[in-house]
């Protein structure tokens, strides 16, 4: 197939377009595609939380699909992230939460729009949350226990001596994990799924060309195919927009999974 | 070669989820009070499956 020859090509193309570029400035100082995006999230994020709180305060009852809309969701985060896993403290860190959750959701959200990058699209941006919910449980941790306090619940209680030792390093180990498989899972959702949405496209546009170039029967078979490409990209539009839900959802909740962890310590 | 990578490694993630799923399933037919939680974990094992065959697909593109 002469279309399907092309498409190496044009996956280079592709992929290159998905490395960082600078849009201010250089790579060093200045804003990358992926950080421009990130903060028109940011903006976007501040604006409807502004937005909410003006209208919310105009009356008693909720009025209007936005404010009962964000309501929702606010509630959704509080009951199902907050309240099932966390408990009785859950309070103490919902702000945290629900910034961490509202903020990936909309980067993810952004994303999806056609000509935008996703601003956790990057490492650089999921690696950075990683480390804000990393920080932050272990500090919650400290707090409560002391840091050798913290540093000893590590391990459970109970265990003789050399294996309390052992459990103790892998428990840290996997601690330490945690951040990595954060940042990861968020950074390859985004990327992969992107990287496939822009597979389907390019196909699609690769066999609609022999059309433009020239009327004939084998062209209109190729042009056929294309049809199919692009069924095939809505439904991956659909399920995109279906994973970046999820994966904030999925973010945040080993967030307070994590959190809980060291809140339940003794 | 680094297609044919992906293809084997994405088998491991489709039994992963297709054994959270089964489990799901069966659970929820067996007692249909706890679908609400039940779908938090469930979820919650899938993606933590799928992000195994993602990073196989990333690190494929990355390779490649």
């Amino acid at each position: 197939m002469n279309a399907l020859s092309k498409l190496p090509e044009a996956m280079d193309e592709l992929l290159d377009g998905f490395m960082s570029h600078a849009v201010v400035g250089n790579t060093t100082v200045g804003l990358t595609q992926y950080i421009f995006w990130m903060f028109v999230a940011l903006a976007l994020f501040v604006v409807a939380i502004l937005a909410f709180k003006r209208k919310q305060a105009q009356s008693l009852v909720p009025h209007g699909f936005f404010v009962n809309g964000m309501e929702y969701v606010v509630e959704f985060v509080r009951d199902d992230m907050c309240k099932s896993i966390l408990g009785d403290t859950w309070k103490k860190h919902f702000p945290f939460i629900a910034a961490l959750f509202f903020f990936i959701l909309f980067n993810n959200i952004v994303g999806i729009i056609p000509g935008c990058h996703p601003g956790t699209g990057t490492m650089g941006v999921t690696a950075a949350l990683a480390l804000c919910s990393f920080v932050y449980f272990i500090v919650v941790g400290c707090k409560r226990m002391g840091v050798i306090g913290y540093l000893k619940s590590l391990a459970p209680k109970g265990l003789p001596g050399p294996m309390a030792a052992m459990v103790w390093v892998i428990e840290l180990f996997s601690t330490f994990l945690r951040l990595i498989t954060l940042a990861v899972r968020l950074f390859c959702n985004m990327f992969a799924g992107h990287v496939v949405m822009g597979t389907f496209a390019i196909l699609a546009s690769l066999f609609f060309e022999p059309l433009l170039q020239g009327f004939s029967a084998a062209a209109l078979g190729s042009a056929a195919g294309s049809v199919f490409w692009v069924l095939i990209l809505i439904i991956i539009y659909l399920v995109e927009i279906l994973v970046a839900v999820i994966q904030a959802y999925v973010f945040t909740l080993l967030s307070a999974v994590y959190i809980q962890l060291v809140e339940q310590e003794e | 070669m680094g297609v044919i990578g992906y293809g084997l490694g994405v088998i491991g993630a489709g039994i992963g989820i297709g054994l959270a799923a089964y489990g799901a399933t069966t659970s929820m037919a067996r007692q249909p009070e706890v679908q609400g939680r039940l779908f938090t974990v469930f979820i919650l094992g899938s993606a933590f499956v799928e992000a195994l065959a993602l990073i196989g697909f990333v690190v494929t593109l990355i390779a490649s």
